[in-house]
């Protein structure tokens, strides 16, 4: 309470100013005057009397600073007085200044941008959603480490099974055909549970919501709420949009809410567009049993936890509900238990993906900040020298050491918030600019990502991080001065500084580490590009359907291909085409299932498995693979011979020692194949990856509901097609809408899309962070070469040659930066090894990188040596 | 060095309430002269410093000042006594006495004492 009134009252003070003041010195005067009188009456003589008076009274300038101390708040004054003498000060090295604040904002920038991802995906990951992070992921998990997800009946089961969870809330995606017949749009939504929107907290822009009630009868209600987007696309916005119908699967659903605006479901970065109740599954997708079937798990749960209760005691919940639901119905439990996880843990969607890719990006764009700071130390200190004088002047004045830190710290500290503000606002730009970025896979994704006070709080921290990490050197160098030395003619003394070396060197060390890493990624981003992906992109289209929606079976999917491929082969243009249930590279992987193959005993735990896709004949014709060994799947309306699979030779490499596969039995879960075919390795998920163990199978054995349609161009002009593939896909059912459709090249490109950003930062920030380097170096070395210029020019006159000053001069300041490329080179290596272990170590980058930094490090150093051997050793003698 | 000043200080505070406890309301030249006289020599140098210590004593609450007029007719500041201040200064009187009972009693001791 005392302290708090003081604190107040102090503020007060220093806010009303002078007023105080006065009373002070009235208070002496009378205190003095009363002192005098005392004293003459002692018997005094006036002049005595008051010159005693006076004495005894004390210094009245240092009492009255004493009271002025009391009176005001010191601290607050001097940091005020710091900051203007902070702005006074740089703005008399605007050229400096912009340097070290454009150097720190893009380092922040890119930083704080990186970020933004990261914290969506750590504690936001669902937009609009308060508190999404504390939202767990409940998912069923089978012995060979898949995620299942979960049915309908086992949802009901969990929901009163486990008391550690409240809410636990159930969706399912589902591709939507929204329209009548001729104008049907493809959108995605979410099947939802009745409690969705309540559980996430939300409320809705206009409208309501599902009631709980609505998703309990199944088919009964046919409602749907839709997206906030959505409203403003295809309605403007507009309130008359409540209550009125859209026709949905061939269902007319009556639109009963809008969601909050930026909401976009419950699996970011996936973006949903329609929630309809999950009780009209069989309603809209033709007849599915999805709420009787305990087999079909096609269901995700989230929940959250309740007060007090522990992630452990929700895991141990849902273990005992698994086991008792697996003794209950093994037909479609046994052996699945349940995991709780974490957001970033999903395991469908990129999130596991992005994060450890983020987590090391950001790592390296930490070095290059720290490079940033230590290149930005080095000219602060070399500028530091020069006020040397001034400093000195305030010490013998009177100035504390510590009133020399933190006027020095003041003014790094506003060059470094100066730095950090403009580096927010880059990442703003940064965050919108990926925001906007097209993202097109077989599900829209879209990246809430957003610059909000998280992120901002992460960048002015990051500023005052870099502003004490650069102060330091300054700081400790300045206060250490003695007044004494630094009064007399400066130059002369101290010309050597270990901190400066020592800090090139360091810098230099980061520098190398950013610079190598950026150089593998950008290496590695070229080979992708260049790297052929072992099938022939060129001239291909693609387009996907999905049937299902209509009321699907196997005959009639196998008819429904058969006749496609017919009408599309028909085509004067297509020289072939072929339908497949999975495309390479696709962001969302392909899936790798698995199988046992006669003639390969495994050993270890586990399953074989590999990648797999199901395909028409003709499939290897339009990619351009080539069948090594054995023929293509026969044809779809042949009904007499057996199931087929063609594998590829790295799956006759792993699995089977190379030996002969053709005539082989391959089993999945539910069928068993003969493999008749090998086809050339090819790349799947990613460019650069090993190579992987892969199985086709055909549409004649495994027909499916959906599809991607393959067609090759004789032309070589695919987009040309794209409409008369779309008429055909009409012509054959008017429902069906053909969506995605794209080249294949433009499909690579999509892959390529995640890491074409982070080669695009590097291919910038790498010039510039060797631009910095080398600016830092140039620096330090002409000023130290400045300070020296008496001794250089004793060299001269006694007889040394320029050559042999320039030699020496770079000689001297080479060995710190050798040490710190030598370093950094070594970091470098190791967590390359580290990050890809037994991959091969880049001999281009780890020698070209260290070789260019030297060489530009030389010309850094050359550049002042030159100058100073050019002087005139007469002058330099004469100089000061 | 500097704390000494801060016992020097604290005892200031001390001996500034129990003086306006004692002889009342008071201006900054009459505790001065109060103080110098019982304790001797100990502030005759600076007399100077009270001032520092009224003001933080203000500030604290302890005590409350308004302007006046002094003996001969000047304008002074008069200091007095408010009631936080007379608790202030029985605590701080009980603290000091205590203390200075348990250091007399230090050094009071002697050394054949302990063996």
């Amino acid at each position: 309470m005392k302290f708090l009134r003081r604190f107040l009252n102090r503020l007060f003070n220093s806010a009303t100013g002078r007023a105080n003041e006065e009373r002070l010195s009235e208070e002496i005067a009378e205190h003095i005057a009363l002192q005098t009188d005392e004293n003459l009456r002692a018997g005094l003589s006036p002049v005595e009397a008051k010159r005693q008076a006076m004495l005894k009274f004390g210094g009245v300038e240092a009492m009255k600073l004493d009271y002025r101390t009391a009176r005001g708040l010191p601290f607050i004054e001097n940091l005020l007085g710091d900051l203007r003498n902070a702005v006074r000060t740089i703005s008399r090295m605007p050229a400096l200044a912009i340097v070290i604040i454009v150097s720190l904002a893009i380092g922040i920038g890119v930083n704080t941008t990186i970020f933004s991802w990261i914290q969506m995906i750590l504690f936001q990951p669902m937009p609009a959603v308060n508190g999404a992070a504390n939202f767990l992921m409940v998912e069923p998990s089978s012995e060979t480490g898949g995620y299942p997800g979960a049915s309908w009946l086992e949802y009901r089961d969990l929901q009163t099974r486990l008391p550690a969870l409240r809410d636990i809330v159930a969706s399912q995606i589902v591709p939507f055909n929204v329209g009548v017949p001729g104008k049907i749009e493809r959108t995605h939504g979410q099947l939802v549970s009745g409690n969705f929107f309540s559980a996430l907290g939300l409320k809705p822009a206009i409208g309501r919501f599902i009631r709980p009630e609505e998703a309990e009868r199944p088919g009964a209600e046919p409602v749907v709420v839709i997206s906030y987007d959505y409203w403003q696309t295809r309605f403007r916005c507009a309130p008359e949009a409540v209550g009125q119908k859209l026709r949905i699967n061939e269902r007319d659903l009556i639109i009963i809410g809008v969601a909050p605006k930026e909401f976009q479901g419950t699996m970011v970065p996936l973006k949903f567009e329609l929630w309809v109740p999950a009780t009209m599954t069989p309603a809209l997708l033709g007849g599915a049993r999805d709420l009787e079937d305990r087999t079909s798990r096609r269901f995700s749960l989230i929940g959250m936890l309740k007060p007090g209760a522990t992630r452990q005691q929700a895991q141990n919940e849902f273990r005992t509900a698994m086991a008792q639901l697996a003794r209950d119905y093994p037909d479609a439990s046994a052996g699945i238990s349940g995991e709780i996880l974490s957001f970033w843990e999903a395991p469908r969607g990129p999130q596991r993906l992005l994060i450890s890719g983020l987590a090391i990006l950001q790592g390296v764009m930490l070095l290059l900040l720290l490079a940033v700071c230590g290149n930005t130390a080095n000219l602060m200190l070399a500028r530091g020298s020069t006020r040397q004088r001034e400093m000195a002047v305030r010490v013998a004045l009177g100035a504390g050491r510590w009133r020399i830190v933190s006027l020095v710290l003041s003014e790094n500290m506003l060059l470094a918030l100066l730095g950090a503000g403009l580096g927010a606002a880059f990442a703003v730009w940064g965050t919108t600019a990926l925001r906007i970025a097209p993202m097109i896979a077989a599900f829209p994704i879209f990246f809430p990502t957003k610059v909000d006070e998280f992120t901002l709080a992460f960048a002015i921290l990051l500023g005052i991080g870099c502003g004490f990490l650069f102060s330091a050197a300054p700081a400790v160098q300045l206060a250490r001065m003695d007044p004494q030395e630094g009064l007399r003619s400066g130059p002369n003394t101290s010309p050597r500084s270990r901190t400066r070396k020592v800090l090139m060197g360091v810098e230099v060390a980061l520098a190398s580490v950013v610079l190598i890493a950026a150089a593998l990624f950008l290496q590695s981003f070229r080979s992708a590009r260049q790297t052929a992906p072992r099938f022939r992109p060129e001239g291909v289209l693609l387009g996907a359907y999905d049937r299902s929606g209509r009321n699907p079976n196997d005959t009639s999917d196998r008819e429904f291909a058969i006749r496609l491929l017919e009408r599309l082969r028909s085509l004067p243009d297509v020289e072939a085409a072929a339908i497949a249930t999975n495309v390479p590279l696709d962001l969302h992987g392909i899936p790798h299932r698995p199988f046992t193959v006669q003639g390969h005993v495994r050993t270890e735990p586990g399953q074989d498995r590999a990648v797999s896709n199901i395909v028409t004949p003709g499939y290897f014709k339009v990619m351009g693979i080539p069948v090594l060994e054995g023929s293509d799947f026969a044809d779809m309306r042949d009904k007499a011979t057996p199931p087929q699979a063609i594998v590829n030779e790295e799956f006759v490499r792993r699995y089977l020692n190379g030996a002969d596969a053709l005539g082989r039995s391959l089993q999945t879960r539910t069928q068993t194949f003969t493999i008749i075919g090998v086809v050339r390795n090819s790349v799947y998920d990613a460019f650069g990856e090993p190579a992987q163990p892969a199985v086709y199978f055909s549409y004649r054995d495994r027909p499916q509901d959906q599809g991607e349609i393959h067609l090759r161009t004789r032309s070589g002009n695919e987009t040309a097609l794209a409409s008369e593939a779309r008429a055909n896909l009409r012509d054959l059912d008017p429902m069906l809408p053909l969506y995605d459709v794209r080249t294949l090249s433009q499909h690579i490109e999509r892959n390529l899309y995640l890491r074409r950003i982070p080669a695009r930062m590097f291919a910038v920030l790498g010039p510039l962070l060797l631009g910095l380097a080398a600016g830092g170096i140039y620096a330090v070395v002409s000023y130290a070469v400045a300070r020296r210029t008496r001794e250089i020019g004793v060299r001269l006159a006694f007889g040394a040659t320029s050559n042999r000053v320039v030699l020496q001069i770079i000689r001297e300041n080479l060995g710190a930066i050798t040490w710190g490329t030598a370093i950094g080179w070594l970091l470098a290596l190791v967590i390359s090894l580290h990050a890809i272990p037994n991959g091969p170590v880049n001999p281009g980058v780890f020698l070209g990188v260290p070789t260019i930094l030297l060489a530009v490090a030389t010309l850094a150093c050359w550049i002042p040596a030159r100058r100073a051997s050019r002087i005139d050793p007469m002058a330099a003698l004469r100089h000061e | 060095m500097k704390r000494k000043q801060d016992v020097l200080q604290g005892t200031l505070a001390l001996m500034v309430l129990k003086t306006l406890d004692v002889l009342g309301t008071l201006h900054g030249f009459g505790i001065a002269r109060r103080i110098e006289q019982i304790s001797g020599n100990l502030l005759a140098v600076n007399q100077g410093t009270l001032y520092p210590v009224l003001l933080k004593l203000e500030q604290e609450g302890a005590i409350a000042s308004e302007w006046g007029s002094s003996e001969n007719n000047r304008r002074a500041r008069f200091y007095r006594l408010t009631r936080e201040g007379r608790k202030r200064l029985q605590i701080e009187t009980q603290d000091w006495e205590q203390t200075a009972a348990i250091v007399g009693r230090f050094f009071a001791v002697k050394t054949e004492d302990l063996s």
